[in-house]
């Protein structure tokens, strides 16, 4: 039982100390902090996880040996149940330009490494080559296509969607050929040969997708416009030794894309895997090439339980391993979240250092209420001798103490998860109103490509974080309760 | 002479030592007194004495070195601090030379601080019309009906005093234990603390001890008891 005279000394202390009320806001902010800052941080992360999720396969095999051919393993990855459909993957770095008739724009333009910035302003990329036939079944293509447009009509500029999946004829598709008018007008205006009968002329330039980043690059890039990509095949052996052929090909600017990961968007441009082998010195029209993959996105069937696609991953694996020369390296399947290993961690290792801090931030709201209650027990030291001497006893005496704690902690922490709840509906308008009236944002949207800051409270750390908060304030609380309790009620009586 | 009535508190051989540093003081060396129902008793002796230890012991705010202190023939010293304290609070009444108001509470609740003790927040709750109305005629009764939500600082020193006077009898102890009441007073208004004490303690029959420096005031007492060195020298029967 809790004799009534501890609570109502301990709500007469605390009413008549305004240093509580300073305790109560430190809590209350504690707990807001850790509410709001972590719910924004867990939106972020969902986000990024969705993001990632969309610009990778379910599954990819990988670090194969750079000479592996795609058919063998092709027939043996799809002949498994669970795998509804394969796409060859060819990874390659290069560079890329823009090939200008102005050579004073060029230079303008010219490409800059600019570190301060997190924009592509210069051409190296990585290529990946994909099977515009096969690739659509292993990742949302479609996605990517619409929302690169998106993303710079974001920042007002308006650009078609690529249409280069839509074409009907397959050998063009697979080449990724911009419509024939289209390349014909962006010769005319590079200043380049070309038939004088626009009708007659036939696309050549296989088609390059950039990712959207690289618009503030190539602000002026219009469809079918020709591109330069340069790459260097691996090392082949000859009588002087190792030697390094580099190739150049003409490509045709159609379109941007999004995958939603910036860090991929920002790398990587796509190519028809086929013009990309050809530049490796595997031409298809060359009896002794191999159809060349670095990796092989799957797509299993839908449907499966985490362990269904762990024991499929195993034997995919094996399959592939059993293909590939015995003295060949150990080859991977990842899933995507092992694909984008170590920027996942990142973030998430960023989240926990972040919880870190705003734990701190409550142990010294908590340290506050101690200090606080400790320097309440010794100005009362005189009041607890008399309320020992009216007949309070060393339990209700300790428990004014650990009560005035436990009132400032329940009520900290209901103002602080109040105000987190409130923030957390009010984010977005707020955010938006001080963007309208005052110019500022506390959230830069922009920063992160998002329309609106995206928060998550989970009811779960709602909860464990007010338990956490009530708590902690009791656990300090504890001792000076203790060192009030414990006090002799005579030498408190006499105490000057 | 007094009839025979029941004793309230009896100390027998009570020896109480303090140690400092690693020499042990001896404030009380073996001191037998017992007070009876309804009797007052003044105790006086020099400074240093050991009245005030004594009164603390018999108080059971303390327990002694060596001896026992019995409340109602009931051996308290094996007894745990919550018991001790709650015998305090139903039976026994402390009136202190300086006051010992908490100075965040009003006169009227620092007098029905005692009625919180023993009782839960809801229990409290339920009988606070009761209360409420107990510790306002209280206060009426000591002559503070106009000062009931005056906080101590606001009070004079009689003033205080007699709302600690209130404090002390409001449960309705059997004894009432007081140090000096008077020691922080002027005369004029001692003595009409003085004769409150002793008006409220023939209205109640209550027991009283007394601790103080003036004979006359000692002279008004049923039993004179004089102390030296921590030890009871004389015990004097007045009436
Ligand atoms: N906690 C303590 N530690 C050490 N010595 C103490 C303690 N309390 C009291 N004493 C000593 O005990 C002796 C008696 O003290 P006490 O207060 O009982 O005297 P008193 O008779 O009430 O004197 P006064 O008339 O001045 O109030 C004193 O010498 C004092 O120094
Ligand atoms: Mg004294």
């Amino acid at each position: 039982m809790i004799p009534a005279f501890s609570t109502f000394l301990a709500l007469r202390y605390l009413l008549t100390r305004r240093i509580n009320l300073l305790c109560v806001l430190g809590v209350a902010f504690a707990v807001w902090a850790m509410l709001i800052v972590d719910g924004v941080f867990t939106g972020f992360v969902k986000n990024i996880h969705t993001d990632v999720r969309s610009s990778s396969p379910a599954l990819l095999l990988t670090d194969l040996p750079h000479d592996t051919s795609y058919e063998a393993l092709r027939e043996q990855l799809e002949a498994d149940p669970d795998v509804t459909t394969t796409a060859p993957r060819l990874r390659h770095h290069g560079l890329l330009q823009a090939v200008q008739r102005s050579s004073a724009r060029l230079r303008a333009e010219s490409s800059q490494l600019e570190f301060d910035r997190a924009r592509t302003n210069n051409g190296f990329a990585l290529l990946l080559g994909i099977d515009p036939l096969r690739e659509p079944a292993v990742v949302d293509l479609e996605a990517w296509l619409s929302r690169g447009p998106d993303q710079i009509a974001r920042r007002g500029r308006i650009d078609p969607r690529a249409t280069v999946f839509d074409e009907t004829d397959l050998d063009r598709r697979s080449e990724m050929l911009v419509p024939d008018a289209v390349e014909h007008a962006a010769r005319r205006r590079a200043g380049l040969p070309r038939d004088a009968d626009a009708s007659r002329h036939r696309s050549a330039w296989p088609g390059v997708l950039l990712g959207w980043p690289r618009v503030f690059a190539n602000a002026r890039a219009s469809a079918g416009d020709p591109f330069d990509v340069l790459c260097v095949a691996f090392p082949t052996e000859d009588a002087s030794g190792a030697v390094m052929r580099p190739h150049t090909t003409r490509m045709a600017f159609a379109g941007w894309f999004s995958a939603g990961s910036r860090l991929f968007d920002e790398t990587t441009v796509l190519v028809p895997i086929e013009t990309l082998r050809t530049m490796l010195g595997h031409d298809a029209y060359d009896p002794n090439s191999v159809d060349l993959v670095t990796d092989v996105a799957i797509e299993p069937r839908d449907g499966m339980t985490q362990d269904e696609v762990e024991a499929l991953t195993d034997r995919l694996r094996k399959i592939a391993q059993a293909l590939l020369p015995q003295q060949a390296n150990r080859c991977s399947v990842l899933n995507w979240r092992e694909q984008n290993e170590t920027f996942l961690s990142a973030v998430a290792q960023e989240q926990a250092m972040m919880e870190i801090v705003l734990f701190v931030v409550m142990l010294v709201s908590a340290f506050v209420i101690y200090t606080t209650l400790h320097m309440m027990v010794t100005q009362k030291v005189k009041d607890i001798g008399v309320v020992a001497a009216v007949g309070g006893g060393p339990g209700g005496i300790g428990t004014v103490f650990l009560l005035s704690g436990v009132v400032v902690g329940v009520i900290g922490t209901a103002l602080g998860v109040a105000a987190g709840i409130l923030s957390a509906v009010w984010l977005n308008p707020v955010n938006e109103w001080l963007y309208a009236h005052v110019g500022v944002e506390l959230f830069p949207r922009g920063l992160f490509d998002l329309d609106e800051v995206p928060c998550h409270l989970a009811p779960e750390w709602v909860a464990s974080v007010a338990a956490g908060a009530v708590l902690l304030s009791v656990f300090v609380a504890v001792l000076p309760a203790r060192k009030a309790a414990r006090l002799d009620p005579v030498t408190a009586l006499s105490y000057e | 002479m007094s009839t025979e009535k029941p004793p309230v508190l009896h100390a027998a051989d009570v020896h109480k030592s303090y140690a400092i540093g690693n020499r042990r003081i001896e404030v009380l060396r073996g001191v037998n007194l017992t007070i009876n129902a309804g009797e007052t008793v003044a105790l006086l002796g020099a400074s240093g004495a050991g009245k005030s230890t004594l009164l603390h012991l018999l108080g059971l705010l303390d327990s002694p070195t060596r001896g026992e202190v019995q409340f109602s023939g009931e051996a308290t010293s094996d007894r745990s601090a919550a018991y001790r304290a709650k015998l305090r609070n139903r039976h026994i009444g402390f009136v202190f030379q300086f006051y010992h108001l908490i100075p965040e509470l009003t006169a009227l609740q620092n007098v029905l601080l005692a009625q919180m003790m023993g009782v839960s927040v809801l229990g409290y709750w339920r009988a606070r019309r009761r209360s409420h109305a107990a510790a306002r005629q209280m206060l009426e009764r000591v002559g503070l009906g106009e000062r009931l939500h005056h906080r101590p600082s606001e009070l004079s020193g009689g003033e205080r005093q007699r709302c600690a006077i209130a404090r002390a009898l409001l449960a309705n102890p059997s004894i009432v234990l007081a140090d000096e009441p008077t020691g922080n007073l002027d005369s004029q208004t001692a003595a009409g603390v003085v004769e409150l004490m002793f008006s409220i303690q023939r209205e109640r029959d209550l027991a009283f001890l007394l601790v103080t420096h003036d004979e006359s005031l000692a002279q008004r007492c049923d039993r004179i008891v004089r102390m030296k060195d921590g030890v009871v020298i004389e015990q004097e029967q007045v009436r």
